[in-house]
């Protein structure tokens, strides 16, 4: 998972506070600096000023002994000033001459009177008027002493800055604990403003978590917050949305309802048709037995025609049992559900003299690890629609192939294509919106029906003209391990 | 003077006992102002830096003793320098001065001694040689090529007693010292020396172990490594043309007397010594020999 979705997979009530605690850090990170930068130059301004003084008074004391070379005179007014400048820290002061030779050193032990002044002193000064050195935490300070005009020597200082540094590290201590206490309180503040301002919002998201399961349940007045216009607002809109999808649902119902009385309807009357039309035939036969019922090669031809009348019958109506009878349609697919969708649809086909091209491969097996009756259901579905878009004296078409893991099956029509907002209800990820809208109820069966059973449905136009639709039903595998079994 | 002369106009008519009452009067009349101009002008008392340091308590105590004794008003005058006190001395502008034994032999002709400081029980004291403690110095001979820090050219134990050591050894300061400077002061030459600012000084011994009772800390960090032999204690001294004048014999009797009165016991106290004695001027024959040989050196 890419950091940006594990970021966006936190929860809000916690991310919120995250991101303000995370400015709170850039704000106080940057004020932090500022506030250091300021104080270092106001540490820098004060040392400057302080070494300033300390030089001037210095300079003034020494001066009269620089010209005469006194050296005691210069280290006497070295040693007394270190216990008046305590507050600069002094560490070392060099006094020369104008041969940058040392009169007195504040330590004469380190640099002896009348010695050359080691050459590191020359260049550890820069432009400022207090070079600070952090790594030594010594700042260096040079005053050229002047008298008529003339550079008469001059005095090179060194002081203690230590203590800018620890204040300076005690300013940032500070800024770092009040920032980290003020961002951790805006942080748990921000987390419980959070937390009650989204809470309606989860009032909200635990309904529509039980509308995905299928009870979507309007929410209680009583959790409609009465101060919160947005919210009750929100609130009252799903509510609306609640009812209207309800409404919506049970029409989809009634509708779904109507459609398969409807087509039930008509295959009802097909049906009719097959049991009328070898009526006919029967009551013939029957006349003919009454009449020349003594003659043998009558009786037995009229007898036969009778047997023959009542078997269609019978086959008819055992179809349309087995279609129609849920506590079969478990059982697995075989032939016979090709065949009884045939019967069935012949008076149809006839009713429109209409042809039926029929390919079924099948691979020898009496049966297919595949339930029969959802199957039988949708391919007679499909069948009657393409029935129904086809003109009049069309061919109407269905292949079946076994591939070893599914059942593939093709039905093919000769009509002007099926319309993508129909054609959703069959092939798009979410059928809803096309069954909202009322239409292809027929279709959205046949969804139900491969969704049932792990399948998927696609659309294409043939090559010859007219639409096929195809079934791709993968084979049962419980069912086949239990068979194995 | 113009009363004067009329009282003389009427001298022939006086008795003889008369006369003898105005005389006296006279007499009183003509001492009255210089008395009490004396009495108005405070005594100048000279001190130089032979002093431990600036102690603003001792010299309050002696000037409060002094003037207790003189019966009015004393001034103490410090100076930078011996030259500057022995110069105010001889010339009369102070009536007497704490001054060092070399000075005193420069100047023997316009000075009296007045007192001389008792130290260990005897008018004595000695200069010491010292380098930084823990240095490892075998005798004088060993600060060849030192820095070393001086006391006064005016001083005897921190100056002229080196100056005639190395003159008896052919030597001049600029010779065996690499480098030579004065603090004009002997507290100031033991702090050049425990400072590392000279590695050796010429500093009067009574100074020296004076401060060692005061200011351990700093003695300390310098060690003794030759002793002079005794020389005359630096004395009170005083112009030979005040010789007349009351208060220097005043100052005398002060002095002595010093340990008789607690004002002047808290001045010896702090200044270590047991009094002050009348000593001849042949005490310091022993500093005169030293300028002697000094100047036959050159």
């Amino acid at each position: 998972m890419s950091p940006f979705r594990r970021w966006q997979a936190i929860p809000l009530s916690f991310r919120v506070p995250a991101i303000v605690a995370l400015l709170m850090v850039v704000i106080s990170a940057a004020i932090s600096e500022r506030v250091l930068d300021r104080l270092s130059h106001t540490q820098e301004s004060y040392l400057d000023g302080l070494a300033g003084t300390y030089l001037d008074g210095l300079s003034s004391s020494v001066l009269p002994a620089v010209l005469r070379g006194d050296v005691w005179e210069v280290f006497d007014a070295l040693d007394r000033s270190s216990f008046v400048y305590e507050s600069l820290a002094p560490i070392e002061t060099v006094v020369t001459n104008s041969d940058g030779r040392v009169l007195a050193a504040s330590d004469p032990n380190k640099i002896k009177a009348y010695s050359e002044l080691p050459v590191e002193y020359a260049s550890r000064y820069g432009t400022e008027a207090v070079t600070i050195d952090e790594d030594r935490k010594t700042g260096f300070a040079r005053r050229e002493l002047i008298y008529q005009s003339q550079p008469i020597g001059a005095i090179h200082a060194a002081f203690d800055v230590s203590h800018l540094f620890a204040e300076r590290r005690e300013v940032l201590v500070t800024l770092l604990v009040t920032n980290a206490i003020v961002a951790g309180l805006f942080a748990f503040g921000g987390f419980l403003l959070v937390h009650r301002m989204i809470g309606p919002i989860r009032v909200l998201e635990s309904h529509m978590r039980s509308a995905v399961h299928g009870a979507a349940e309007p929410i209680s007045p009583d959790e409609i917050p009465p101060g919160d216009g947005e919210v009750a607002s929100l609130f009252h809109g799903y509510n609306t949305l609640v009812h209207a999808e309800r409404e919506r649902a049970n029409l989809a119902m009634q509708l779904a309802e109507e459609e398969k009385l409807s087509s039930l309807g008509r295959l009802a009357s097909g049906m009719a048709h097959e049991i009328n039309n070898p009526l006919g035939g029967l009551f013939n036969a029957i006349d003919t037995l009454k009449t020349h019922g003594q003659t043998p090669g009558v009786r037995d031809t009229s007898i036969s025609l009778i047997e023959r009348g009542l078997a269609g019958i019978r086959d008819v109506v055992e179809a349309a049992l087995a279609t129609y009878r849920p506590e079969r349609s478990r059982r697995p697919l075989t032939a016979d559900d090709f065949d009884d969708v045939r019967l069935l649809l012949k008076p149809e086909l006839r009713r429109r003299r209409q042809q039926l091209e029929w390919d079924i491969s099948w691979n020898g097996a009496r049966e297919l690890p595949v339930r029969g009756g959802p199957v039988r259901q949708a391919v007679l579905n499909l069948l009657l629609n393409a029935a129904a878009v086809t003109p009049e004296a069309g061919i109407v078409s269905l292949r079946a192939k076994d591939t070893g893991n599914s059942l593939t099956i093709e039905i093919g029509d000769q009509g002007s294509g099926i319309p993508p907002e129909i054609a959703g209800i069959l092939v798009d990820r979410d059928p809803g919106p096309a069954v909202r809208a009322g239409r292809g109820l027929g279709l959205w069966m046949v969804r139900r029906v491969v969704d049932e059973l792990g399948g998927t449905a696609s659309i294409a136009p043939k090559n010859d003209g007219g639409t096929a639709v195809t079934l791709e039903i993968p084979f049962d595998r419980e069912d086949a391990e239990a068979d194995a079994a | 003077m113009v009363r004067g002369g009329s009282q003389g106009v009427r001298i022939g008519r006086l008795s003889r006992r008369d006369f003898s009452k105005l005389a006296l009067a006279s007499a009183v009349a003509l001492a009255l102002p210089r008395l009490a101009r004396a009495r108005d002008e405070p005594f100048k008392f000279g001190l130089t830096p032979v002093f431990l340091s600036n102690d603003l308590e001792l010299l309050g105590h002696l000037r409060a003793y002094l003037s207790s004794r003189l019966g009015g008003a004393v001034e103490l005058v410090s100076r930078r320098t011996y030259q500057e006190i022995t110069a105010l001395l001889v010339s009369g502008q102070v009536h007497a001065a704490w001054i060092c034994g070399y000075p005193y032999v420069q100047y023997k002709a316009d000075l009296d001694l007045t007192a001389t400081p008792s130290w260990h029980g005897k008018p004595l004291y000695q200069s010491y040689l010292i380098a930084a403690a823990g240095r490892a110095v075998d005798g004088w001979s060993g600060l060849r090529e030192d820095i070393h820090a001086f006391s006064d050219p005016d001083s005897n134990s921190g100056f002229l007693v080196t100056r005639a050591l190395l003159a008896e050894n052919r030597l001049r300061p600029d010779q065996f010292f690499s480098r030579s400077f004065f603090t004009y002061g002997h507290r100031n030459v033991i702090r050049a020396v425990a400072s590392g600012l000279a590695q050796s000084g010429s500093v009067d011994g009574y100074v020296w172990e004076v401060m060692r009772e005061i200011e351990p800390e700093l003695v300390t960090r310098t060690m003794i490594v030759r002793k002079s032999e005794w020389l005359g204690f630096p004395p009170v001294a005083s112009p030979k043309s005040l010789a007349g004048d009351p208060r220097i014999a005043a100052l005398r009797d002060a002095l002595v007397s010093m340990s008789d009165d607690a004002e002047g016991r808290k001045v010896l106290d702090m200044l270590r010594l047991d009094g002050f004695v009348v000593a001849p001027p042949e005490l310091f024959d022993t500093i005169a020999a030293k300028v002697e040989t000094v100047r036959q050196f050159g």
